[in-house]
Protein backbone atom coordinates (compact mmCIF):
# COMPACT_ATOMS: atom_id res chain seq x y z
CA UNK A 1 0.00 0.00 0.00
CA UNK A 2 1.39 2.95 -1.38
CA UNK A 3 1.86 6.24 1.27
CA UNK A 4 -0.37 8.12 -0.70
CA UNK A 5 0.44 12.60 -1.16
CA UNK A 6 -1.89 13.31 1.71
CA UNK A 7 -0.42 11.03 4.20
CA UNK A 8 3.26 12.66 3.22
CA UNK A 9 1.87 15.91 3.76
CA UNK A 10 0.07 14.98 7.12
CA UNK A 11 3.12 13.10 8.87
CA UNK A 12 5.50 16.17 7.51
CA UNK A 13 3.35 18.80 9.27
CA UNK A 14 3.40 16.55 12.22
CA UNK A 15 7.13 16.66 12.45
CA UNK A 16 7.22 20.55 12.32
CA UNK A 17 4.49 20.84 15.07
CA UNK A 18 5.98 18.13 17.21
CA UNK A 19 9.48 20.29 17.19
CA UNK A 20 10.61 22.06 20.40
CA UNK A 21 13.42 23.90 18.96
CA UNK A 22 12.40 26.19 15.94
CA UNK A 23 14.53 29.45 14.91
CA UNK A 24 13.06 32.93 14.46
CA UNK A 25 12.87 33.54 10.50
CA UNK A 26 14.43 36.47 10.55
CA UNK A 27 17.34 35.28 12.18
CA UNK A 28 17.93 32.96 10.32
CA UNK A 29 17.39 35.02 7.16
CA UNK A 30 19.48 37.37 8.23
CA UNK A 31 22.65 34.36 9.74
CA UNK A 32 22.47 33.42 5.79
CA UNK A 33 22.55 36.55 4.18
CA UNK A 34 25.41 37.32 6.13
CA UNK A 35 27.18 34.42 5.23
CA UNK A 36 26.82 34.50 1.36
CA UNK A 37 27.85 38.44 1.61
CA UNK A 38 31.27 37.23 3.59
CA UNK A 39 31.79 34.56 1.06
CA UNK A 40 31.55 36.50 -1.65
CA UNK A 41 33.82 39.01 0.13
CA UNK A 42 36.70 36.34 0.28
CA UNK A 43 35.86 34.81 -3.18
CA UNK A 44 34.97 37.24 -4.96
CA UNK A 45 33.90 35.07 -7.93
CA UNK A 46 30.40 34.31 -8.18
CA UNK A 47 31.12 30.77 -9.73
CA UNK A 48 33.30 30.50 -6.66
CA UNK A 49 30.28 31.44 -3.97
CA UNK A 50 27.92 28.89 -5.90
CA UNK A 51 30.62 26.00 -5.25
CA UNK A 52 31.28 26.74 -2.27
CA UNK A 53 27.49 26.95 -1.18
CA UNK A 54 26.99 23.92 -2.52
CA UNK A 55 29.89 22.47 -0.49
CA UNK A 56 28.41 23.29 2.48
CA UNK A 57 24.74 22.08 2.08
CA UNK A 58 26.27 18.79 1.26
CA UNK A 59 27.88 18.82 4.69
CA UNK A 60 24.85 19.88 6.32
CA UNK A 61 22.56 17.20 3.82
CA UNK A 62 25.06 14.47 5.00
CA UNK A 63 23.71 14.66 8.83
CA UNK A 64 20.30 15.92 8.55
CA UNK A 65 19.54 12.81 6.33
CA UNK A 66 19.78 11.16 9.96
CA UNK A 67 17.51 13.26 11.83
CA UNK A 68 15.22 13.01 9.03
CA UNK A 69 14.89 9.08 8.83
CA UNK A 70 15.16 9.02 13.02
CA UNK A 71 12.02 11.73 13.30
CA UNK A 72 10.04 10.71 9.76
CA UNK A 73 10.14 6.55 10.19
CA UNK A 74 9.94 6.54 6.55
CA UNK A 75 10.85 3.41 5.24
CA UNK A 76 12.40 2.62 1.95
CA UNK A 77 10.61 4.58 -1.15
CA UNK A 78 9.86 2.19 -4.21
CA UNK A 79 10.98 4.70 -7.05
CA UNK A 80 12.62 7.71 -7.98
CA UNK A 81 9.14 9.43 -8.18
CA UNK A 82 8.42 8.77 -4.64
CA UNK A 83 11.91 10.00 -3.65
CA UNK A 84 10.66 13.16 -5.18
CA UNK A 85 7.48 13.21 -3.51
CA UNK A 86 8.76 12.54 -0.07
CA UNK A 87 11.48 15.69 -0.15
CA UNK A 88 9.03 17.69 -1.37
CA UNK A 89 6.18 16.95 1.40
CA UNK A 90 8.13 16.18 4.57
CA UNK A 91 11.83 16.97 3.85
CA UNK A 92 11.07 20.21 3.09
CA UNK A 93 7.83 20.57 5.26
CA UNK A 94 9.48 19.27 8.32
CA UNK A 95 12.62 21.47 8.20
CA UNK A 96 11.67 24.84 6.68
CA UNK A 97 8.28 24.89 6.86
CA UNK A 98 7.48 24.97 2.96
CA UNK A 99 6.13 22.41 1.00
CA UNK A 100 7.33 22.91 -3.00
CA UNK A 101 5.21 21.65 -5.19
CA UNK A 102 6.90 18.72 -7.42
CA UNK A 103 6.95 18.03 -11.34
CA UNK A 104 8.42 14.74 -12.31
CA UNK A 105 10.06 14.08 -15.59
CA UNK A 106 10.50 10.36 -17.25
CA UNK A 107 14.42 10.37 -18.02
CA UNK A 108 14.79 10.83 -21.58
CA UNK A 109 14.58 7.85 -23.82
CA UNK A 110 17.69 5.68 -24.98
CA UNK A 111 18.92 5.69 -28.39
CA UNK A 112 16.58 3.14 -30.33
CA UNK A 113 19.89 0.94 -30.97
CA UNK A 114 20.00 0.18 -27.57
CA UNK A 115 17.89 -1.72 -25.33
CA UNK A 116 13.61 -1.34 -26.00
CA UNK A 117 13.24 -0.70 -22.32
CA UNK A 118 11.00 2.20 -22.08
CA UNK A 119 12.08 4.85 -19.37
CA UNK A 120 11.14 3.82 -16.33
CA UNK A 121 11.49 6.25 -13.01
CA UNK A 122 14.33 4.39 -11.80
CA UNK A 123 16.82 4.75 -14.66
CA UNK A 124 19.61 7.19 -14.65
CA UNK A 125 18.31 10.67 -15.89
CA UNK A 126 14.77 10.35 -14.27
CA UNK A 127 14.52 14.11 -12.82
CA UNK A 128 12.02 16.08 -10.55
CA UNK A 129 12.05 20.07 -10.45
CA UNK A 130 10.67 21.55 -7.18
CA UNK A 131 9.03 24.69 -7.41
CA UNK A 132 9.63 27.05 -4.44
CA UNK A 133 6.82 29.47 -3.34
CA UNK A 134 8.44 31.08 -0.92
CA UNK A 135 12.19 30.80 0.08
CA UNK A 136 12.67 31.76 4.20
CA UNK A 137 16.21 32.32 3.20
CA UNK A 138 16.08 34.78 0.89
CA UNK A 139 13.87 37.34 2.89
CA UNK A 140 14.28 40.89 2.33
CA UNK A 141 17.07 40.06 -0.52
CA UNK A 142 18.01 42.29 -2.84
CA UNK A 143 20.98 40.90 -5.21
CA UNK A 144 23.02 44.00 -6.63
CA UNK A 145 23.80 44.33 -10.40
CA UNK A 146 27.04 42.55 -10.16
CA UNK A 147 25.64 39.28 -8.44
CA UNK A 148 22.89 39.25 -11.07
CA UNK A 149 25.64 39.42 -13.76
CA UNK A 150 27.78 36.99 -12.21
CA UNK A 151 25.54 34.37 -12.02
CA UNK A 152 24.98 33.97 -8.27
CA UNK A 153 22.21 31.45 -7.05
CA UNK A 154 21.52 33.24 -3.45
CA UNK A 155 20.03 29.59 -2.00
CA UNK A 156 22.49 27.02 -3.67
CA UNK A 157 22.80 25.61 -0.21
CA UNK A 158 19.64 23.63 -0.24
CA UNK A 159 21.08 21.72 -3.77
CA UNK A 160 23.74 20.53 -1.95
CA UNK A 161 21.66 19.62 1.22
CA UNK A 162 19.59 17.49 -1.43
CA UNK A 163 22.58 16.14 -2.65
CA UNK A 164 24.45 15.08 0.48
CA UNK A 165 21.46 13.49 2.11
CA UNK A 166 20.73 12.21 -1.06
CA UNK A 167 23.64 10.37 -1.25
CA UNK A 168 23.60 8.56 2.09
CA UNK A 169 20.70 6.74 0.96
CA UNK A 170 22.30 5.51 -1.68
CA UNK A 171 21.28 7.51 -5.05
CA UNK A 172 23.41 10.25 -6.74
CA UNK A 173 22.31 12.94 -7.83
CA UNK A 174 22.73 16.33 -9.12
CA UNK A 175 20.50 19.18 -8.03
CA UNK A 176 20.49 22.53 -9.78
CA UNK A 177 18.89 25.65 -9.62
CA UNK A 178 16.92 26.66 -12.81
CA UNK A 179 15.28 29.46 -12.06
CA UNK A 180 14.83 32.04 -9.17
CA UNK A 181 13.01 35.15 -8.54
CA UNK A 182 15.35 36.89 -6.73
CA UNK A 183 17.72 37.23 -10.18
CA UNK A 184 14.19 38.12 -11.86
CA UNK A 185 12.45 34.77 -12.94
CA UNK A 186 9.14 33.87 -12.62
CA UNK A 187 9.50 30.93 -10.26
CA UNK A 188 12.35 29.71 -8.24
CA UNK A 189 13.15 26.14 -9.30
CA UNK A 190 15.39 23.13 -8.52
CA UNK A 191 15.91 20.10 -10.48
CA UNK A 192 17.12 17.27 -9.27
CA UNK A 193 18.53 14.70 -11.98
CA UNK A 194 19.34 11.17 -10.54
CA UNK A 195 22.83 10.09 -11.67
CA UNK A 196 22.87 6.40 -10.36
CA UNK A 197 22.27 4.83 -7.89
CA UNK A 198 25.07 3.78 -5.16
CA UNK A 199 26.21 0.00 -4.41
CA UNK A 200 26.48 -0.66 -0.54
CA UNK A 201 30.20 -0.96 -0.50
CA UNK A 202 32.28 -3.43 2.05
CA UNK A 203 34.26 -1.39 4.32
CA UNK A 204 37.88 -2.17 3.46
CA UNK A 205 39.94 -4.14 5.52
CA UNK A 206 36.71 -6.13 7.47
CA UNK A 207 37.75 -9.13 7.66
CA UNK B 1 3.76 71.53 -5.41
CA UNK B 2 6.58 70.30 -4.82
CA UNK B 3 8.04 67.91 -1.89
CA UNK B 4 11.43 67.26 -1.02
CA UNK B 5 12.60 64.44 0.93
CA UNK B 6 16.25 63.23 2.16
CA UNK B 7 17.10 60.83 4.25
CA UNK B 8 20.52 61.27 6.21
CA UNK B 9 22.73 58.87 8.63
CA UNK B 10 23.37 59.76 12.39
CA UNK B 11 26.51 61.44 10.79
CA UNK B 12 24.34 63.68 8.42
CA UNK B 13 25.80 61.75 5.19
CA UNK B 14 22.82 61.62 2.89
CA UNK B 15 21.91 58.51 2.07
CA UNK B 16 18.39 59.05 -0.47
CA UNK B 17 16.95 62.20 -1.73
CA UNK B 18 13.33 62.55 -3.34
CA UNK B 19 11.61 65.43 -4.77
CA UNK B 20 7.60 64.89 -5.51
CA UNK B 21 5.45 66.70 -7.44
CA UNK B 22 2.04 66.50 -5.56
CA UNK B 23 -0.96 66.36 -7.82
CA UNK B 24 -3.16 67.17 -5.27
CA UNK B 25 -4.44 70.69 -4.96
CA UNK B 26 -2.48 73.63 -2.90
CA UNK B 27 -3.62 74.32 0.17
CA UNK B 28 -4.86 78.20 -0.05
CA UNK B 29 -1.60 79.52 1.04
CA UNK B 30 -0.36 82.76 -1.09
CA UNK B 31 1.35 81.26 -4.25
CA UNK B 32 4.12 82.35 -5.61
CA UNK B 33 6.60 81.72 -8.66
CA UNK B 34 8.01 78.87 -6.81
CA UNK B 35 5.12 76.37 -6.66
CA UNK B 36 5.70 75.99 -10.21
CA UNK B 37 7.63 72.94 -11.13
CA UNK B 38 10.00 74.47 -14.04
CA UNK B 39 13.74 73.02 -13.67
CA UNK B 40 15.29 76.35 -15.09
CA UNK B 41 15.83 78.58 -13.08
CA UNK B 42 17.38 81.78 -12.75
CA UNK B 43 18.89 84.33 -10.23
CA UNK B 44 15.14 86.18 -9.90
CA UNK B 45 13.60 83.02 -8.46
CA UNK B 46 15.89 83.12 -5.40
CA UNK B 47 15.48 86.96 -5.16
CA UNK B 48 11.60 85.53 -5.63
CA UNK B 49 12.38 83.62 -2.27
CA UNK B 50 13.28 86.25 -0.55
CA UNK B 51 10.76 88.86 -1.33
CA UNK B 52 8.00 85.95 -0.98
CA UNK B 53 4.61 86.98 0.92
CA UNK B 54 4.31 83.73 3.43
CA UNK B 55 4.68 84.01 6.51
CA UNK B 56 7.35 84.77 9.57
CA UNK B 57 10.90 83.50 8.49
CA UNK B 58 13.08 82.02 11.53
CA UNK B 59 15.19 85.07 11.70
CA UNK B 60 18.52 83.46 12.80
CA UNK B 61 17.83 80.65 10.07
CA UNK B 62 17.66 83.33 6.96
CA UNK B 63 20.37 85.47 8.04
CA UNK B 64 22.37 82.60 8.04
CA UNK B 65 21.39 80.85 4.68
CA UNK B 66 21.37 84.35 2.71
CA UNK B 67 25.35 84.65 4.37
CA UNK B 68 26.02 81.42 3.12
CA UNK B 69 25.32 81.68 -0.65
CA UNK B 70 26.95 82.97 -3.47
CA UNK B 71 26.36 80.70 -5.64
CA UNK B 72 24.73 82.68 -8.73
CA UNK B 73 23.98 81.21 -12.09
CA UNK B 74 21.26 79.20 -13.48
CA UNK B 75 19.65 76.53 -11.67
CA UNK B 76 20.11 77.01 -7.98
CA UNK B 77 17.04 75.88 -6.72
CA UNK B 78 18.45 72.41 -5.91
CA UNK B 79 20.80 74.32 -4.27
CA UNK B 80 18.46 76.17 -1.81
CA UNK B 81 16.48 73.64 -1.06
CA UNK B 82 19.74 71.57 0.24
CA UNK B 83 20.34 74.62 1.85
CA UNK B 84 17.77 75.07 3.72
CA UNK B 85 17.48 71.08 4.66
CA UNK B 86 21.19 71.67 6.04
CA UNK B 87 19.85 74.55 8.31
CA UNK B 88 17.00 72.40 9.85
CA UNK B 89 19.45 69.82 11.49
CA UNK B 90 20.53 72.42 14.09
CA UNK B 91 17.12 73.37 14.93
CA UNK B 92 15.93 68.69 14.65
CA UNK B 93 19.14 68.00 16.90
CA UNK B 94 17.71 70.53 19.49
CA UNK B 95 14.48 68.94 19.75
CA UNK B 96 15.77 65.72 19.93
CA UNK B 97 18.23 66.48 22.95
CA UNK B 98 14.67 67.33 24.76
CA UNK B 99 12.19 65.45 24.07
CA UNK B 100 12.29 62.02 22.60
CA UNK B 101 9.40 61.41 20.52
CA UNK B 102 9.69 60.32 16.64
CA UNK B 103 7.95 62.65 14.50
CA UNK B 104 8.60 66.32 14.63
CA UNK B 105 6.06 67.97 13.29
CA UNK B 106 7.44 71.53 11.71
CA UNK B 107 10.43 72.18 12.87
CA UNK B 108 11.63 74.99 10.69
CA UNK B 109 10.23 77.65 7.95
CA UNK B 110 11.78 79.28 5.45
CA UNK B 111 9.37 81.82 3.45
CA UNK B 112 7.51 79.40 2.09
CA UNK B 113 9.41 76.24 2.90
CA UNK B 114 8.13 73.83 6.02
CA UNK B 115 10.57 71.44 7.28
CA UNK B 116 9.12 68.72 9.02
CA UNK B 117 11.28 66.04 10.60
CA UNK B 118 10.95 62.27 11.78
CA UNK B 119 13.42 60.71 13.95
CA UNK B 120 14.43 56.86 13.92
CA UNK B 121 15.35 55.25 16.88
CA UNK B 122 18.68 54.45 15.03
CA UNK B 123 19.17 58.19 14.36
CA UNK B 124 18.52 58.33 11.01
CA UNK B 125 16.98 61.52 9.85
CA UNK B 126 14.10 61.84 7.02
CA UNK B 127 14.05 65.86 5.94
CA UNK B 128 10.96 67.11 4.11
CA UNK B 129 10.71 70.38 2.59
CA UNK B 130 6.84 70.90 1.59
CA UNK B 131 4.91 74.15 1.00
CA UNK B 132 1.64 73.17 2.41
CA UNK B 133 0.14 72.06 5.55
CA UNK B 134 -0.41 68.47 5.87
CA UNK B 135 0.31 66.53 8.68
CA UNK B 136 -1.34 63.47 9.11
CA UNK B 137 -0.36 62.88 5.31
CA UNK B 138 3.21 63.42 6.25
CA UNK B 139 3.11 61.58 9.31
CA UNK B 140 1.59 58.24 7.59
CA UNK B 141 4.39 58.78 4.89
CA UNK B 142 6.98 59.04 7.67
CA UNK B 143 5.92 55.95 9.03
CA UNK B 144 5.64 54.13 5.89
CA UNK B 145 9.20 55.39 4.91
CA UNK B 146 10.54 54.68 7.71
CA UNK B 147 9.01 50.81 7.77
CA UNK B 148 10.69 50.57 3.75
CA UNK B 149 13.63 51.92 5.15
CA UNK B 150 14.17 49.21 7.71
CA UNK B 151 13.25 46.55 5.35
CA UNK B 152 16.35 47.89 2.80
CA UNK B 153 18.25 47.58 6.13
CA UNK B 154 17.62 43.67 6.11
CA UNK B 155 19.16 43.50 3.06
CA UNK B 156 22.25 41.32 3.42
CA UNK B 157 23.62 43.47 0.49
CA UNK B 158 23.22 46.67 1.96
CA UNK B 159 25.78 47.83 3.69
CA UNK B 160 24.67 50.49 6.88
CA UNK B 161 24.73 54.13 6.65
CA UNK B 162 25.57 53.89 2.52
CA UNK B 163 23.55 55.73 -0.01
CA UNK B 164 20.46 53.60 -0.87
CA UNK B 165 20.32 52.50 -4.45
CA UNK B 166 17.81 49.87 -4.78
CA UNK B 167 15.31 50.86 -7.47
CA UNK B 168 12.78 48.50 -5.36
CA UNK B 169 13.30 50.91 -2.15
CA UNK B 170 13.10 54.03 -4.48
CA UNK B 171 9.86 53.02 -6.46
CA UNK B 172 8.15 52.32 -3.27
CA UNK B 173 9.02 55.82 -2.02
CA UNK B 174 7.43 57.12 -4.53
CA UNK B 175 4.04 55.56 -4.21
CA UNK B 176 3.81 56.41 -1.07
CA UNK B 177 4.51 59.64 -1.86
CA UNK B 178 1.80 59.66 -4.22
CA UNK B 179 -0.72 57.97 -1.59
CA UNK B 180 -0.04 60.52 0.88
CA UNK B 181 1.00 63.37 -0.23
Amino acid sequence: MATTSKQYKAIGEDIWKGRTEKINAELFALTYGALVVQLIQDYEDYAEVNKQLEKMGYNIGTRLIEDFLARSAIGRCADFREVGEVVAKVGFKSFLNITPTVVHAAPPPPSPSRSSNPPHSNTAGASFTLTLDENPLAEFVELPEEALEGGLWFSNVLCGVLRGALEMVQMQVQATFISDVLRGDETTEIRVTLTKYLEEEVPVGDD
Amino acid sequence: MSHHLFLLSPSDTPLYNLTHYSSKPAQPTSTSPLASNLPSWSTSAFAGTLTALSGATSATQAHHVQGGTVRIGGGQDRHVIQMIANASLDVIEEVVRKESIMYLKSVDKFNEWTVSAFVTPGNMKFVLLHEARNDDGIKTFFNEVWELYVKTMLNPFHTAHTPIRSPVFDARVRASAKKYL
